[in-house]
């Protein structure tokens, strides 16, 4: 039933992007922002917002762009053969070095901010910094400092 | 592909997980869901238009089958989410049902699709 419920989020969302957003991108740049507003808004809304697709708030995140580019990709590979697939290859490869690199840097970054402020994100199913990931940092960060000996978080009486 | 496409195509992919990692999650948290809707706009809306929108994109495509940056979105995030403690084993489901759904989704739309 988990299966199923996140199979056919993320099978609508695939479809309905690949289906509809390039004929509206045909008409240039408001074109596209229109797309997004229409099409992302509400599938984002039901697949994300209301957790359709089930993500579990210790488990790593699967956006339902995955499932949009993977339905674009086989769409094509369907009407066009598997030669077509081989020259999309090369994009392919980039796109996915380039997005771990920006996951990379994202992860980064957020473990720096989590250092100076205090945590503020009250849902914890959206993409981005979640409250179990903060308390996660928190003890790896308390653990080292332990190991160094530094005293640093002491625990006060009330809060 | 020349090199510089390459590294252009690089950098494309790079951005969009970045900047939904750092922005998506927080623009929720200041304007409740209709925040999502703004972040759908102006996150995916205006990344879109670096990356396949303007004449000459961001994303280059090498061939003729469409590389969504939505790739770009699903490993970046993952990627991101995984290195900040979530667990690789329990997402497993979610992957396996993510990448079946576009393989079925892609399937359906070729009956229909066919120009």
């Amino acid at each position: 039933m988990k299966f199923f419920r996140s199979f056919v989020g993320y099978c609508i969302a695939g479809m309905i992007v690949m289906a509809v957003w390039s004929q509206l991108g045909s008409y240039g740049i408001f074109g596209g922002y229109l797309a997004a507003i229409i099409i992302i808004g509400p599938m984002w809304y039901m697949n994300h917002y209301i957790n359709l697709t089930g993500n579990e708030d210790d488990a790593a995140f699967v956006d339902m762009g995955l499932a949009i580019a993977v339905c674009g990709i086989m769409r094509d590979t369907f009407i066009q053969g598997g030669d077509a697939f081989s020259t999309s290859l090369p994009t392919i490869l980039l796109v996915g070095c380039g997005a771990t690199l920006g996951g990379i840097t994202a992860a980064f970054i957020e473990k720096d901010m989590a250092k100076k402020k205090e945590f503020v994100n009250e849902n914890p199913r959206e993409p981005g910094l979640r409250r179990s990931d903060f308390e996660k940092l928190k003890e790896a960060k308390e653990k080292i400092l332990r190991a160094k000996k530094i005293k640093i978080f002491q625990k006060k009486s009330s809060i | 592909m020349t090199i510089q496409l390459a590294i252009a195509t690089l950098i494309g992919g790079f951005i969009f997980p970045f900047v939904i990692r750092m922005a998506w999650g927080r623009m929720v948290d200041n304007w409740g869901p209709i925040g999502g809707w703004m972040a759908a706009a102006f996150i995916v809306g205006t990344v879109w238009c670096i990356n396949h929108g303007i004449a000459t994109p961001m994303i280059t495509q090498s061939g003729t089958v469409w590389v969504d940056q939505g790739l770009a979105a699903g490993v970046g995030v993952w990627v991101a989410s995984a290195l900040t403690g979530g667990s690789k084993r329990k997402s497993v489901k979610n992957i396996v049902a993510a990448v079946s759904a576009g393989i079925v989704g892609g399937y359906v739309l070729s009956l229909f699709l066919v120009s």
